[in-house]
């Protein structure tokens, strides 16, 4: 697969505020790439930079063979002269043009003939069921429709790459899932390769084919979505792409990958991180779901006091108390408040 | 999606955007600092520039510092500057706070009649006091019958000084209720059910918030103070009172021929004195804007109940409004239509339309209306599209020629309107290419555009700023220049500001007079210069009737503002 976007050691700083350190990354063809992070992460910088709205002062940027930027040679191709599809978080349509307007704009500049502009914009917006919404100015449009028209826009012209920052958080929760679908099933079927920019791990997880999680303006790890959810690197990893149980203690023993963590009153293994050092303070964590409710006594298990329990519609969170450590986990039937047996599978513990 | 399109490319012909730019700044600068050098240069000769015999010296300083009128008006423009800002500053700030924080009745209505002494002429204003308040004004002479005395008088220092602070009020007031805007209101609750009078909430919590704000319009009155030239030439010159301005205006009669480089030498010395306020201004703005955003909570406003204030604070604003625009308004406008009045005349048996008729008659009269209104419907909006390309010339730009532009637009606030129009004269008479413009509106025109730099400036630029960047960024990202965006984007989405700023740059260019005094020649008249020029032939009939003129044509530009509901102020 051949690369559509190639990003190389790429260093912005806004005054003396460092916000991109070094960030490589690929985009092949027909892939949909996360960037994925807190606030402040610089997601939205690296987007940027690509689109051409923020200059870095180092790095290469790459759009198939041609560098677009180059912080060496001082070659910087002006973001009007990079042909990229960039969609905004806050949509951005020209309140003074039609849908049909704003769509066409980018063709208009192109200098394509008016007869064959005004096929490709119905034909754009067709394809997004906005065909009827010609004619309408964007304000008279729901978010989700301006959404949409904000999409059309960006890829009228066929860039080589779609970018798109936050593309969902505009909508309400509930129009958010189905607008999650119906774009990866449009990125998908237009095989279109596609930068998103979110803030939202459960949103990445949906949406690409592969994640990168910015933290501080360096890539913390990248990879498919099972990957990083199943096998985070790191404890912020593990920490941000998920709902997790936490526990703090010592690890006792680390063999053959496997680590003994050590806290008040329990003793439990779990899969060693790379991170993990014998001897040394060490950090559990394991997600939510996969804390299991059980009988009795057994292998990695342990026997906290039921506090409080909270019904979430499909199942119920209960939350123990295993001395100063919390303990979340759900299940599908109420509990009895009191000590309950609860089991941390060892294959899915990991200890930092 | 089929054929792949390439990205646009820059054609060729058309000049570019950054070519474009540097001419844009090229033009302001020269239209702002060629006037300003001209009167520097001119202040270091000994005779005017064109006088074969003269040579460079400081000659002309040397009799400015020697003459002690120049120390008596130098003395006068501070105390009068000084004590304007003692009077508006607390006024405005208290009209402010009545009008944007409480539960005033009727308070849509007074706003505009609060702001109307900032858009009627100075010199119309003044005069309107003399034939109001004046020793045989009507309200003087109303009072003498009725009450047998009439305790004041109109043309002492201290008069001057409380009509040119009441006039500045609306100065104070904008900037005032601009910032109590952005104050969260429940500061003010918190005050309240603390037990404190709706008074007490505004001098103890309210108006300390807004310190920087009010510290900002103090400056700016302050250096309004010495840019003061009609009131101190109507009230003032006839009691020998002089000013700054009004002695560098007698400056010409005094020596019999032309004394430029005096002139010029009295020029640098008050650009002396405003230059810094203006920097000073600058800072503070900085401040104050710094200053809101840490304490604005907007959003949640609430009106403070003044309850049984409420009779104190409307008082309080008909008596303002009733000094500073009821009684000049009422005696220009009872001036114009009637021949004599004084004890056992009636009023409806003097009016006649003489003073219209005589206006009418005089072609000069009749050009100055039709050059006031032509340079404020047309002149304007070539303005507003001169403002319009310097702020696209630094319109998310944010560079060294940016900056400099910045600086530039403040040069002409230093520099009071009767000097730019001299400084303006003076270009005409030393460039011979320029000559033949001197006696066409537009020297006239191009003097007002210079002046307004900076006033038309704020209002293009916050048009500007209201315009998301999102949304040039997405033009620019589907593949549109710097120009196409500012054509096919920016203009359009600024149009409804642009209109707003064409009609308040009408209301001020129907206003100007001092700009246009040394200008004033045949095919130049305007109302307002030629205002100027009448008073001072005494004139008073006529007078009287173009200053009600210049007040409806004023009135006109404020009505359909109003019904557009354009803001008048930022």
């Amino acid at each position: 697969m051949a690369a559509e976007l190639t990003v190389e050691n790429l260093h912005l700083t806004y005054g003396d505020n460092p916000i991109l350190k070094g960030v490589s990354m690929q985009l092949n063809q027909g892939e949909v790439v996360s960037l994925l992070g807190p606030s402040g992460s610089g997601k939205t910088t690296l987007l940027r930079a690509v689109a051409g709205l923020e200059v870095p002062h180092k790095g290469t940027i790459k759009i198939g063979d041609k560098v677009i930027f180059d912080g060496a040679s001082g070659l910087d191709v002006p973001a009007e002269a990079r042909n990229l599809g960039l969609v905004f978080q806050s949509y951005a349509l020209w309140p003074h043009k039609t849908v049909a307007d704003n769509v066409a704009f980018g063709l208009k500049l192109r200098k394509i003939p008016a007869a064959e502009i005004a096929t490709r914009v119905k034909k754009a917006l067709e394809e997004l069921s906005l065909g009827h919404l010609m004619q309408r100015y964007p304000h008279q449009l729901s978010g989700g429709q301006q959404q949409r028209v904000a999409i059309a826009r960006a890829l009228v012209y066929n860039p080589p790459v779609i970018l798109m920052d936050e593309p969902l958080s505009n909508l309400d929760a509930k129009l958010r899932e189905e607008a999650r679908a119906w774009l990866r099933e449009l990125i998908v079927e237009m095989q279109l390769s596609a930068l998103v920019v979110t803030h939202d791990q459960s949103e990445s997880l949906a949406m690409s084919d592969r994640i990168l999680l910015l933290n501080n303006g360096v890539i913390e790890q990248q990879g498919t979505p099972q990957e990083m959810y199943n096998v985070p690197q790191t404890l912020f990893t593990a920490d941000f792409m998920g709902s997790n149980n936490r526990l703090v203690g010592k690890i006792a023993q680390l063999q053959d990958g496997k680590a003994l963590l050590e806290g008040e009153g329990w003793k439990l293994w779990g899969r060693a991180r790379p991170s993990a050092k014998s001897g040394a303070q060490g950090t559990g964590m394991i997600r939510l779901e996969r804390v299991k409710v059980a009988q009795g006594p057994g292998e990695n298990r342990v026997q906290p006091e039921l506090t409080t329990s909270m019904f979430l519609g499909d199942k119920w969170e209960h939350i123990f108390h295993l001395g100063e450590t919390l303990l979340r986990a759900h299940s599908a039937t109420p509990l009895e408040r009191g000590k309950h047996w609860v089991e941390l599978p060892r294959e899915d513990l990991w200890v930092f | 999606m089929s054929s792949v399109a390439a990205a646009p490319s820059a054609r060729s012909g058309v000049p570019s955007f950054l070519t474009w730019r540097a001419l844009t700044i090229l033009v302001t600068a020269s239209a702002v600092l060629g006037p300003l050098s001209l009167i520097f240069y001119q202040s270091f000769l000994t005779a005017p520039f064109f006088d074969p015999t003269k040579t460079v010296g400081i000659g002309a300083y040397q009799f400015i510092f020697a003459d002690s009128d120049f120390w008596h008006a130098l003395k006068n423009s501070v105390l009068i500057a000084a004590g304007m800002t003692v009077i508006a500053v607390p006024l405005g700030s208290l009209l402010a706070f009545v009008m944007e924080r409480t539960d005033l009745p009727g308070k849509r209505w007074f706003e505009p009649l609060i702001l109307v002494p900032s858009f009627v002429s100075p010199m119309v204003l003044s005069f309107g006091f003399v034939v109001a308040a004046g020793p045989v004004g009507f309200y003087t002479v109303w009072s003498q019958d009725l009450f047998g005395i009439a305790p004041w008088g109109i043309n002492s220092l201290l008069a001057m000084t409380v009509i040119a602070g009441l006039t500045h009020v609306p100065n104070v007031y904008v900037y005032a209720s601009a910032a109590l805007k952005s104050l969260g209101s429940d500061v003010e609750e918190a005050a309240r059910s603390a037990g404190a009078s709706p008074f007490r909430v505004a001098i103890s919590v309210s108006l300390p918030l807004i310190m920087p704000s009010m510290l900002f319009a103090a400056v700016l009155v302050f250096f309004l103070g010495f840019e003061l030239f009609g009131l101190p030439l109507v009230l003032g010159d006839p009691e020998g009172i002089l000013v700054l301005s009004t002695y560098l205006y007698k400056l010409t009669n005094k020596l019999g021929t032309p004394s430029y480089h005096l002139m010029a030498a009295v020029a640098i010395c008050i650009v002396a004195i405003t230059f810094p306020l203006v920097l000073l201004q600058r800072k503070l703005l900085q401040g104050a804007r710094k200053y809101a955003t840490i304490k604005g909570k907007a959003g949640r406003m609430k009106e403070l109940p003044l309850g049984k204030w409420t009779w104190l604070a409307l008082a309080l604003l008909v008596f303002y409004l009733f000094v500073t625009v009821i009684v000049p308004v009422s005696g220009i406008t009872l001036r114009a239509f009637v021949t004599n009045w004084g004890f056992g005349v009636n009023l409806f048996d003097a009016f006649t339309l003489d003073s219209f008729r005589a206006v009418f008659e005089e072609t000069t009269h009749k050009r100055a209306i039709i050059n006031t209104i032509l340079i404020g419907t047309v002149g304007g909006a070539l303005t507003v599209a001169c403002y319009t390309a310097i702020g696209f010339a630094t319109h998310r730009r944010d560079d060294g020629w940016s900056r400099f532009v910045d600086y530039l637009v403040l040069v002409p606030r230093a520099v009071p309107g009767l000097l730019a129009g001299l400084a303006f004269l003076w270009v005409f008479l030393f460039f011979p290419p320029l000559t033949p413009l001197r006696t066409t509106i537009f020297s006239m025109w191009i003097a007002y555009t210079v002046v307004w730099l900076a006033y038309g400036m704020r209002l293009i630029s916050s048009s500007l700023m209201q315009v998301s960047p999102e949304l040039e960024e997405a033009a620019r990202s589907v593949g549109a220049g710097r120009g196409t965006i500012s054509r096919q984007i920016t203009l359009p989405l600024i149009r409804p500001g642009l209109i707003g700023s064409w009609l308040l740059v009408f209301m001020i260019f129907e206003r100007e007079y001092s700009t246009g005094v040394y200008l004033l020649a045949p095919g130049t008249e305007v109302i307002g210069a030629q205002l100027v020029s009448l008073w001072q032939g005494g004139a008073i009939d006529i007078v009287a009737a173009l200053s009600l003129i210049n007040i409806v044509l004023v009135g006109i530009g404020l009505a359909i503002a109003l019904r557009l509901g354009v803001k008048l102020r930022d």
